[in-house]
């Protein structure tokens, strides 16, 4: 009797919450509007987007890590690789366009060294990633020192600043494709729905022949992947590189995520919540921006959010608690 | 011969080893490396980060983290230089018991999340640590504590020393550190309020069955952990004088891996805060010592560093197992006696 | 004789629905070593949760020294003098012996004095007639040393009632003698022990008094001496027939589907031959600990083997891993469904198509959602799930209908061997009548089925042939018509 009752309340807390945040992204986009008139614009919007771009991406990817049971930390720093080494690889004289798919092996490379230590030494991939943060950094810091690299050929530049297709510049496209590819791969086809077994238990799909290292290899991969790619668009958006790009990255990364309703603990969650939260920190820190609060303490207004939502549970006992509504507490 | 080894003792041994073996390495290859200077600049920054992870460590130890202490070095660091600016004449002693009041009340902060609600530690501190920068930020409207606005003995005290032999010396800092890790250290391992801590981490249920009160352990963890953060902060203050609202960045991670380092095991239950400090002065040793040397640039810190965690971690893995190893081979030779009786009784 | 210890009247704790403790009544007296016995499920665990506090009775009362008592938790029992350990022992694996043995003594000095400590823990540990330095950390000690730490805790703390459950399980023959020197040497201290334990002639060698219980209730109590190993078999396992399920009749055919030989596991079993025909139902037998369990993870490749041969239909093959079993068609039901079984968030389609989703994707890997409705339904509906839908999580469901989930799982993946461990714990008699009958009609199609079975009953009307195990060894075999209640427990037992 007790299971049904949890189930059936998480579920439909989970249908409810996905719900709430549409909510939330509605009443946001109604207050900015109504704060500036010009900000339901197309321009306005993509401008909105192009903002945080590389970090949007890079939760699509980290959503599929956090519902298989782990964590990367070190997605930041494989962007600020992934920059840096296109920096150094364009002025040691190699093509751009070769440098670019270099640059994406350096990322898968970075994704195999995590799962290598996660899956086949098996430590925790807090641990591991919380090492690859600081290494990774490091090599970016190696290849550009103090220095910033920039010069990137004309091609390059235009693809991360210009539109690419309508008033849509590329970095935007890769995020709505991304997007489609994450949606369908996770909520779609079998790799996902390993993902989802997995990270809810990971005896029951082992016992259920899922070869789980593997799957958890290839998620890594992926994040290094993705992360390496959002390392190149910011490469091609500021035009030139340092050896903090995308410093600090993860924590609003993994806020994004788990903000959308992906458990800690893994196996809950979906790409919709991931993108109905990339909007409500958009929007968010659009209104903010209007209202001018900085950079920092938007993110302080993020950290507050992201304790909420681990709290509902309990604000939702306290609620019951209140109201007499004896049957939700229990 | 070292399975006759506590196993602790055996990771301090190692790590002292690895220790003597980084200094003999960097004396090999840089002239002049074995000096007073080296001696001095590395044991006050050591100073400031292993007070830090020593705070991490008791949170570690009940198998949490706590990613928020770099925001509490930086909050209590300009609170009080702030606080110094507005009143210069705060006696010495009341400043430094303000900033650890101030850092335990951000402690309390992560705990009572933590503790009282059963939240992820992981996500508290990784959310705290974004919230406590913001309060800085919002509080400081973006301007700077500047050396010039503080009393003359807040910069004083990071220089004052006190003993000095010859060229080397021991600043004041150096020893209150050392002081609060020994007394972390005693507490620890000679306080039944102590062992708590390891009971807690090493084996959760049975310390419910043991009737030990984790909620308020715990809370403990973070609010020391706070507190050391907060004296860290007053050192930091006193150390460089100028404070922005970028100071103490990327501490967490530091004093993460120095606990790491330092043989504590990140799934809590083991682990000392003396390992801690040899873990916090290995990785800065290795911090300086690369800037000084010329065959690879100074850039090369962070990637050794973090190759430096991944190696300990590993080591550490590796060295637990084969003493896991080692105990369920004498089960399973125990089991594997059992169908003998079997036969023997039919 | 004295007053009892610690005496139980008329308690009984009832889950849901379902009774686990019916009116019992026992008195453990000071200095005296009770022996407990019972089938599987008898309620010896609940017993033994009431009298350490973690359950509270629904009804009756527990009396200490003559005075009612009603333990908040096992804290509050433990101080009042009554402590329990447990197969799996329960030890802090960082601490040392000592501080193992005194971490809930909340009246010693804040300060530590690890000497003194070390001291009164080797004098502890002395009295017990051990050798085991205190200063060593438990991760380092045996299991039945880290048992020995628990006892030693229990008595620090002035234990009048140890409860021993089923503690020599797994330990040698030379550590059960020690742990038997334990328990008289407390005995002789005044302690009353209750020892809960399948082997029978540990019962006879230990014990002065000995109870039965059965199906929840107090059976019998007397005197250890007056009772006989086939007086307790038949005490243990006399049901009235009524109760049983009637036997239907067999469908093997000729062919071997299974075949093992000499199959062993290091320090699991060893030396395990058996066969299965297709059509066949093969029930494995024995008590907690024989190690069947460990024998249907070898073939199904989640521990592998590492002696002997498994053939399958005349060919012999090497399974390394789940997936080597399932594409030979070993299809394995786990016993532990929360833990192995279902992953209970998930919806009952994604729970049944898991292993044969391969079958189900197409293009890019999608999933075809329309095909596995379907046929999440048509399992839904042969199998009588009860659910409001195949899309609602597993874990909204009734045990018995996750059982059958369970099953729809691994029938989708249409095996040729099915083995299915404790096919009908915890699942109401009329679930279990439709999970039997499911498994007769599986057969009648010339699955190979091997059942792993603690529900004597269910085995003796399931089963073609019972093969029985103990202690990581066949113990002998019976054909399904002939096989007894007392015969399989003689064998399950070791009694001569």
């Amino acid at each position: 009797m007790s299971e049904r009752g949890l189930a059936g309340r998480l579920r439909a807390q989970l249908a409810s919450w996905e719900g709430f945040l549409l909510l939330v992204v509605v009443l946001l986009v109604a207050l900015n509007a109504v704060a500036t008139p010009y900000f339901l614009t197309v321009q306005n919007q993509i401008n909105l987007f192009q903002l945080s771009i590389e970090k949007i991406i890079v939760a699509l990817v980290m959503t599929f890590v956090i519902i298989n049971g782990e964590i990367d930390l070190s997605v930041a720093s494989v962007m600020g690789l992934a920059a840096c080494a296109f920096g150094w690889l364009f002025q040691q004289g190699m093509p751009a366009g070769l440098a670019v798919a270099v640059v994406l092996g350096i990322g898968i490379l970075c994704g195999a060294f995590n799962a290598f230590f996660v899956v086949a030494v098996g430590l925790p991939s807090l641990v591991v990633t919380l090492a690859t943060l600081i290494a990774f950094r490091g090599m970016a810091r190696i290849l550009v020192e103090d220095r910033g690299i920039g010069g990137f050929p004309d091609w390059f530049n235009r693809l991360g600043q210009q539109p690419l297709v309508g008033p849509f510049p590329m970095a935007l496209l890769v995020f709505a494709v991304l997007a489609a590819v994450a949606f369908f791969v996770l909520q779609r086809t079998a790799f996902g729905r390993r993902v989802y077994f997995i990270g809810l238990s990971r005896e029951v799909a082992a016992f259920s022949g899922v070869d789980v290292g593997r799957v958890k290899a290839a998620v890594f991969v992926a994040s290094g992947l993705v992360a390496a790619l959002a390392g190149l668009l910011y490469a091609a958006r500021v035009g030139s590189v340092r050896g903090d790009v995308a410093l600090g990255f993860e924590l609003d990364i993994i806020t994004i995520v788990l903000l959308g309703g992906v458990s800690i603990f893994g196996g809950v969650g979906t790409v919709t919540g991931t993108l109905l939260s990339i909007l409500i920190v958009l929007n968010l820190r659009n209104g903010m921006a209007l209202a001018n609060i900085t950079g920092h303490i938007q993110t302080g207004v993020l950290g507050v959010l992201l304790i909420l939502s681990v709290m509902v549970p309990t604000i939702r006992g306290w609620a019951a608690r209140l109201f007499g509504g004896g049957e939700a507490v229990r | 011969m070292f399975d006759r080894i506590p196993a602790q003792t055996l990771r301090l041994l190692i790590l002292l080893a690895v220790f003597a073996g980084v200094v003999l390495f960097f004396a090999a290859v840089i002239d002049g490396y074995l000096n007073a200077r080296l001696f001095n600049r590395i044991s006050t920054s050591v100073a400031i980060i292993a007070l830090i992870a020593t705070g991490q460590a008791f949170v570690v130890l009940t198998r949490n983290i706590d990613l928020s202490v770099g925001s509490v070095v930086g909050c209590v660091a300009y609170f009080v230089g702030g606080l110094l600016a507005l009143w210069p004449g705060m006696p010495p002693l009341a400043v430094a018991l303000l900033a650890v009041l101030i850092g335990a009340g951000f402690g309390a902060v992560n705990g009572f999340l933590v503790a009282r609600f059963g939240l992820p530690s992981i996500i508290v501190t990784l959310a705290t640590l974004a919230i406590f920068r913001s309060i800085l930020v919002q509080s400081s409207d973006g301007a700077s504590i500047t050396t010039d606005s503080l009393p003359a003995w807040v910069p004083g005290f990071a220089q004052a020393n006190a003993f000095t032999l010859g060229e080397l010396q021991l600043r004041w800092m150096v020893v209150v550190t050392l002081v609060v890790v020994l007394a972390a250290h005693l507490f620890l391992t000679r306080l039944r309020a102590g062992r708590r801590f390891f009971a807690i981490g090493s084996n959760p249920d049975a310390a419910r069955f043991a009737g030990i009160d984790a909620a308020r352990t715990v809370f403990l963890a973070f609010v020391i952990s706070g507190a050391l953060a907060g004296l860290a902060g007053f050192m930091f203050l006193s150390r460089f004088g100028n404070i922005t609202v970028v100071a103490g960045l990327g501490f967490e991670l530091k004093s993460v891996g120095a606990v790491v380092v330092g043989g504590v095991n990140i799934f809590g239950g083991s682990g000392n805060v003396i390992g801690v400090l040899v873990g916090a002065a290995l990785i800065d040793l290795i911090d300086t010592s690369l800037v000084r040397w010329e065959l690879v640039s100074e850039f090369w810190r962070e990637a050794v560093l973090g190759l430096l965690i991944l190696a300990a971690v590993v080591a550490d893995a590796l060295l637990s197992r084969r003493l896991m190893a080692r105990r369920r081979r004498a089960a399973a030779g125990a089991a594997a006696a059992a169908p003998a009786i079997g036969e023997g009784r039919t | 004789m004295a007053e009892p210890v610690l005496e139980m009247r008329g308690v009984s704790k009832s889950f849901g629905a379902t009774d686990a403790l019916k009116d019992v009544s026992l008195s453990l007296m000071a200095g005296e070593i009770h022996a407990l016995v019972g089938e599987n499920g008898a309620g010896k665990s609940t017993l033994i949760k009431a009298m350490t506090g973690i359950h509270r009775p629904s009804a009756g009362t527990i009396l200490m020294d003559g005075r009612e008592v009603a333990f908040r938790d096992s804290g509050a029992a433990q101080q009042a003098g009554v402590a329990a350990i447990y197969q799996e022992p329960m030890v802090f694996p960082d601490l040392s012996v000592a501080e193992n043995i005194f971490i809930s003594h909340r009246d010693r000095p804040q300060l530590i004095d690890w000497g003194r400590m070390n001291e009164e823990a080797a004098e502890i540990i002395a009295r017990l007639g051990v050798r085991l330095d205190p200063r060593r950390a438990a991760s380092e000690l045996t299991l039945a040393e880290q048992q020995t730490v628990e006892i030693a805790r229990a008595i620090s703390l002035k234990v009048r009632v140890l409860i021993m459950d089923e503690p020599s399980a797994s330990l040698s023959d030379h550590e059960v003698r020690r742990l038997f020197g334990i328990a008289r040497a407390l005995r002789d201290a005044g302690v009353a022990v209750l020892y809960i334990s399948h082997r029978l002639e540990e019962i006879f060698a230990l014990s002065d008094r000995v109870t039965v219980m059965r199906d929840g209730r107090h059976i019998s109590t007397r005197p250890t001496a007056e009772t006989t190993q086939a007086g307790l078999i038949a005490e243990m396992v006399g049901r009235d027939m009524a109760g049983r399920f009637a036997r239907m009749p067999g469908q093997a055919r000729e062919e071997v589907m299974l075949r093992v030989a000499g199959l062993g596991r290091a320090g699991a079993f060893a030396d395990i031959s058996f066969e299965v025909r297709a059509g066949e139902i093969v029930c494995l037998s024995g008590l907690v600990g024989a190690r069947r369990t460990d024998v249907a993870l070898a073939l199904f490749g989640i521990a592998p083997a590492d002696a002997g041969r498994i053939e399958l239909a005349g060919q012999a093959v090497r399974i390394a891993s789940p997936k080597d079993a399932m594409r030979l068609g070993i299809a394995y039901v786990s016993e532990d469904r929360r833990r192995l079984g279902l992953a209970l968030g998930e919806s009952i389609a994604a729970n049944i198509t898991l292993p044969a989703l391969p079958r189900y994707t197409g293009a890019l890997g999608r999933i075809d959602r329309l095909r596995e409705l379907a046929d999440a339904e048509g399992f839904a509906r042969r199998l009588n799930i009860r659910a409001p839908g195949v899309t609602v999580p597993a874990g909204t469901l009734s045990g018995g209908n996750q059982q059958k989930v369970m099953l729809a799982k691994w029938l989708n993946m249409a095996p040729k061997v099915l083995i299915v461990d404790e096919p009908t714990r915890g699942i109401d008699i009329g679930a279990k009548a439709e999970v039997h009958a499911l498994m007769r009609a599986l057969a009648g199609q010339g699955v190979a089925i091997l059942v792993i079975s603690s529900d004597l009953p269910e085995v003796l009307s399931l089963a073609d042939r019972v093969l029985v195990m103990r202690e990581g060894r066949l113990a002998g075999e019976f054909p399904g018509e002939t096989a007894t209640d007392e015969a399989v427990m003689r064998l399950a037992v070791g009694a001569v």
